[in-house]
């Protein structure tokens, strides 16, 4: 038996460390009811209901909502429904795309040799070890450079112009987002058990067959994972999206960015109190799973 | 064809990593080019780009300035060392602080009940996932002078009567620092946490059977058998340190410049992306080098993997 | 994970994110459906006048980038009603910014808004076209005054949006010896309490002002010395803000500082003890402007965007919003006939209305063509020095720890290592 397990030190350590991870949530959370617009100090919640705002100063002293007018101050801001919307969007198209390439690449690496294996490993190594900032500006230089090139060839103009956009910004989360899903379903493959494989066909399957029936479905929760991370990194990618984005593909984080500019409400708050929520209730659900797995 | 295609194992390969592959030389390699090519370019007075062959970038970071027939003091301007230099003591004690607080963290859920230990992961996981700004800002709204921190302490002094003046956390370096710690934290638990849970419990057994206290099978068991998860963690925390500006930005109050802010600048406000794309290569060069020393000697886990 | 129930959780992500795409995505107009009698309303109860003329316009969306804090909402959802185009708006905080991002191409941008002295640059790197009369008639809402500037004689280029100054906030509340000119900043009790934007040429004018100097000067002596000048002064800035300087102010993190008029306005609104001192240098002045991108991809709808803004009924928003010194007549006529206390409050602050003394003494930055590099340079290194004597002892202490963690990291690699060697020989 451990015998540290229950030690004090270690268990008032780790609560402190909780307390400290947790902290700034919290106030962060609490501050979304603020009453005060100007939301430096907390002024205690909106207290009464009715049909109209009323507001005193920089002070909220009765809305439709009561404690929650922040929260339907947010519910209609087309802006932010509009980012999340775009969030989404890219999160989703560049996690399928990239899932898709990037389990096809591990297979590759993993079981086959060709002449250009070192280096394709290799590249994908690199976006993982270096800061986004400079994949960012990189791929900013390479859009500005190629698109004056490819407008003024072909004498684009007006809406067909090729500029950044949603399309440029879910290219490069894609470009982030393979290596990760490449490595994941690497380190499946490498504890694989060629035997299945080997058995099914000996019992007449083809190629295609076996991948279908018996390899995919072994390396099956690689490629969630890989999915999950691509997804997880897509959503909350902020550096490589404030340098590709163009007007009209806002996400979220460079939303908040941008209203952090501004004069900051608690708005914002509320908006940080929706993501947390929504984060929670994802994370709850996967816990949900899990234990379903397990009695299974 | 396809029967051709079916014998020939090498072409099956290089077809399935193909998309892939485009993508990394499309999206990674020709901009990492491009950056170099412009890094050796010359700035025009307008703020484009010259495309010649010189090593002024680089001179200049280094600090040593090719026209200094303008009245200046000294030819030497150690400026963008000194960024370098405090980028990566920044880096230096973020990733120390942050394995000090992970390390009891991780290894009290490594330790803890299976049935729990998942809560206790998740517990973790909510902040990670959690918006970067909108955790940057948290801090935002704790350390300024009427913000939670200074009230807290306020309203202790007032019980103690103590006198009292708010202390001035926000948009210094030490909130800077505050920040990062915080950003990175989660980076290093689950890495930790993903080689503590791996060693076995027989090792225990055997290291208590041997007489060892509970020192010495920390110091001779958990802390080696952990090494390759602080070395994951290490490498997810450093480097992105030095490449982050925005922390910098919002709790810095745009005075604490790193070298993320100076490529950024470089590009947003001094015109000057010949500067700062060399700027921008150190940095990656920099990195490379780290990297492959720590993965030379340590192996490149799946602890990276697990995070 | 089993297969059913990753199927189902996608299943549950694909439909939540559809649902919410086709909600808010796509760039729909805002807000509120039209009242009966046809008449548009935003979300905050203001109800949108007719464009006057009305332009016809065919494309679907307007990308506009423009500052922080710069237009009332009722503004943009107004347009965006009448006229049923989605308006897409990317903001920055400085001018650099934004040439940077227009000029590195790839962006989709149809107007900008620089401010004056960037203009002579953009129009030489032949950025923007050259907007046509024609489609302007409300251009004579303009005062003659703010017209045919020197940096675009007869505005082929640009239009005004609003001006102001470049002057000292300070909260009288805290601050005991009131600066009344720039060269007082510099004083040793003001150090670590000042908040300044974060503008370039802004800051080293003010620098150039307190030797005696041109703000536009191009010697490059001058500007070394301005340089060691503001190396003294940038340590004590607490804050570099161009976002919202005014939080800083109101919040107590910055007791004094240089702002702009508007956020100068809407800080004495919110605590009547800040008030803005013009310096005895004289402040800076300055005007933005609206200028069209060569590569504008959608000018039908930014000249109806133009006209509508311009109109009287329109434009006087800002007066209650976003408080700087107005340059259209219609509108602060329009202001003062409906809605006379906002104007009152307009007319009678010396923020937005600032003696004639203070603009005489005032002086406007300028292109300064092939110096612009060396006013960059000093800004970088400037701001690239540490700030205020900071964390030294902490410091020492992380590193000692550092010292010792690493001690501890290469002692426990050390015996790894020599187990792994051990397990290999037996």
């Amino acid at each position: 038996m451990n015998p540290h397990r229950r030690h004090p030190f270690i268990l008032s350590s780790a609560m402190l460390v909780y307390v400290f991870l947790y902290a700034p949530i919290l106030v962060l959370i609490l501050f979304s009811f603020n009453a005060s617009r100007a939301n430096i100090t907390f002024e205690g919640f909106v207290p009464k209901f009715t049909d109209r705002v009323v507001m005193d100063g920089s002070l909220v002293k009765s809305s439709p909502c009561g404690p929650f007018h922040w929260f339907c101050e947010l519910s209609k801001n087309q802006d932010v429904l509009e980012a999340a919307g775009n969030t989404l969007t890219i999160a989703f198209t560049s996690t399928i795309i990239s899932t898709i390439i990037g389990t096809m690449a591990a297979l590759a690496l993993q079981r086959y040799t060709f002449r250009l294996k070192p280096f394709s490993q290799l590249s994908l190594y690199i976006p993982i070890v270096i800061p986004e900032i400079v994949m960012g500006i990189g791929i900013l230089t390479l859009f500005s450079q190629l698109f004056g090139l490819l407008n003024n060839a072909l004498g684009l103009a007006g809406d067909s112009r090729l500029s950044l956009g949603l399309g440029t910004v879910i290219v490069s989360h894609i470009a982030f987002s393979v290596p990760f899903v490449t490595l994941v379903v690497q380190a499946r493959l490498q504890g694989f058990d060629k035997s299945y494989e080997e058995a099914a066909m000996d019992l007449g399957a083809n190629e295609w067959t076996t991948f279908r029936r018996v390899t995919f479905p072994m390396i099956l929760p690689g490629v969630l994972s890989g999915g999950l991370l691509a997804f997880t990194l897509s959503l909350d990618d902020f550096v490589i999206t404030f340098f590709t984005n163009g007007p009209g593909s806002t996400t979220l984080p460079i939303y908040v960015y941008g209203l952090l500019r501004r004069i900051i409400t608690p708005q914002v708050n509320a908006l940080s109190t929706v993501w947390i929520l929504a984060v929670f209730t994802a994370v709850l659900l996967l816990q949900w799973i899990q234990t379903r797995e397990q009695k299974l | 064809m396809l029967q051709r295609l079916r014998e020939n194992k090498p072409a099956q390969g290089t077809l399935l990593a193909a998309p892939t592959l485009l993508w990394m030389i499309g999206l990674l390699i020709i901009p990492l080019l491009l950056t170099s090519v412009i890094s050796f370019g010359r700035r025009s007075p307008d703020g484009d780009v010259i495309f010649t062959f010189t090593l002024d970038n680089y001179t200049r970071l280094l600090g040593y300035s090719t026209d200094c027939d303008i009245g200046q003091a000294s030819c030497f301007n150690p400026l963008y060392m000194q960024i370098l230099w405090r980028s990566l003591t920044l880096a230096f004690n973020t990733t120390v602080l942050v394995i000090a607080l992970a390390y009891p963290l991780a290894y009290f859920i490594a330790r803890a009940h299976p049935k729990r230990r998942n809560t206790f992961l998740f517990l973790v996981l909510i902040p990670l996932w959690t918006n970067f700004v909108i955790r940057v800002y948290a801090w935002m709204m704790l350390l300024r002078t009427q913000g939670v921190i200074n009230l807290i302490l306020g309203w202790l002094a007032g019980l103690f009567n103590v006198p009292f003046a708010p202390l001035e956390m926000l948009y210094t370096p030490g909130a800077v620092l505050v920040g990062m710690v915080y950003e990175f934290l989660p980076f290093m638990i689950l890495p930790i946490y993903t080689s503590l849970e791996k060693i076995d419990n027989s090792l225990y057994e055997a290291a208590a059977d041997l007489g060892a206290n509970a020192i010495k099978t920390l110091w001779r068991v958990t802390l080696p058998l952990s090494m390759p998860g602080v070395v994951a963690g290490t490498i997810l925390v450093f480097i992105p340190v030095m490449g982050t500006f925005i922390v910098s930005d919002i709790l810095g109050g745009r005075q604490v410049i790193l070298v993320g802010n100076l490529i950024q600048r470089q590009f947003l406000d001094a015109r000057d992306p010949t500067f700062g794309s060399a700027a921008s290569l150190i940095l990656m060069i920099m990195t490379l080098i780290v990297t492959y020393f720590y993965t030379r000697k340590f192996g490149f886990g799946e602890e990276i993997v697990a995070a | 994970m089993s297969k059913s129930n990753t199927m189902k959780l996608l299943a549950l992500f694909a439909i939540a994110s559809m649902v919410l795409t086709a909600c808010g995505g796509g760039g729909e107009p805002a807000a509120t459906e039209p009242v009966a009698g046809g008449a548009k309303v935003t979300s905050s109860g203001f109800e949108c006048p007719e464009p006057n003329p009305r332009m016809e316009v065919t494309s679907k969306e307007l990308n506009i980038f423009v500052w922080t804090e710069y237009f009332p909402q009722d503004m943009l959802d107004c347009f965006e009603l009448v006229y049923g185009i989605a308006l897409n708006r990317d903001e920055y905080s400085s001018n650099e910014e934004m040439y940077a991002k227009v000029s590195a191409g790839g962006s989709a941008y149809d107007l900008v808004q620089p401010t004056d002295y960037i203009i002579g640059l953009m129009i030489r790197q032949n950025l923007l076209q050259e907007l046509d009369r024609s489609k302007l008639p409300n251009i004579g809402n303009f005062d003659e005054g703010w017209m045919n500037q020197d940096f675009d004689p007869g505005n082929k280029y640009s239009v005004p949006y609003l001006g102001g100054t470049d002057a000292i906030v300070v909260n009288t509340d805290t601050v005991e010896n009131i600066p009344q000119s720039w060269a007082d900043l510099w004083k040793p009790e003001y150090a670590g309490r000042m908040v300044f934007i974060d503008d370039s040429r802004a800051v080293i004018g003010l620098t150039l002002l307190t030797l005696g100097y041109d703000v536009n000067t191009t010697d490059p002596a001058q500007l070394e010395e301005a340089k060691a000048k503001l190396a003294e002064l940038v340590p004590n800035i607490k804050v570099f803000d161009s976002d919202s300087p005014k939080t800083a102010l109101i919040a107590g993190d910055a007791d004094l500082g240089m702002v702009w008029t508007g956020e100068a306005f809407i800080a004495n609104q919110e605590n009547p003890a800040i008030q803005y001192i013009y310096p005895t240098e004289g402040p800076i002045l300055w005007q933005d402007n609206w200028v069209m991108l060569a590569d504008a991809a959608h000018a039908d709808a930014a000249y109806a965007w133009l006209n509508y803004t311009m109109q009287g009924d329109v434009f006087w928003l800002t007066i209650r919003d976003f408080q700087y010194t107005n340059p259209n007549t219609a509108a602060l006529e329009y202001a003062k006939a409906n809605y006379p206390d906002v104007y009152n409050a307009y007319a009678d602050s010396s923020i937005t209305n600032p003696p004639a003394e203070a603009v005489a003494n005032g002086h406007g930055i300028k292109d300064v063509g092939d110096a612009t590099p060396l006013y960059d340079d000093i800004w970088v290194e400037v701001k690239g020095q540490q700030a205020s004597a900071d964390s030294g002892p902490p410091q020492f202490g992380i590193l000692a720890l550092g010292i010792v963690v690493i001690g501890l990291v290469a002692w426990a690699v050390y015996r790894w290592r020599q187990n792994k060697a051990n397990a290999i020989n037996k």
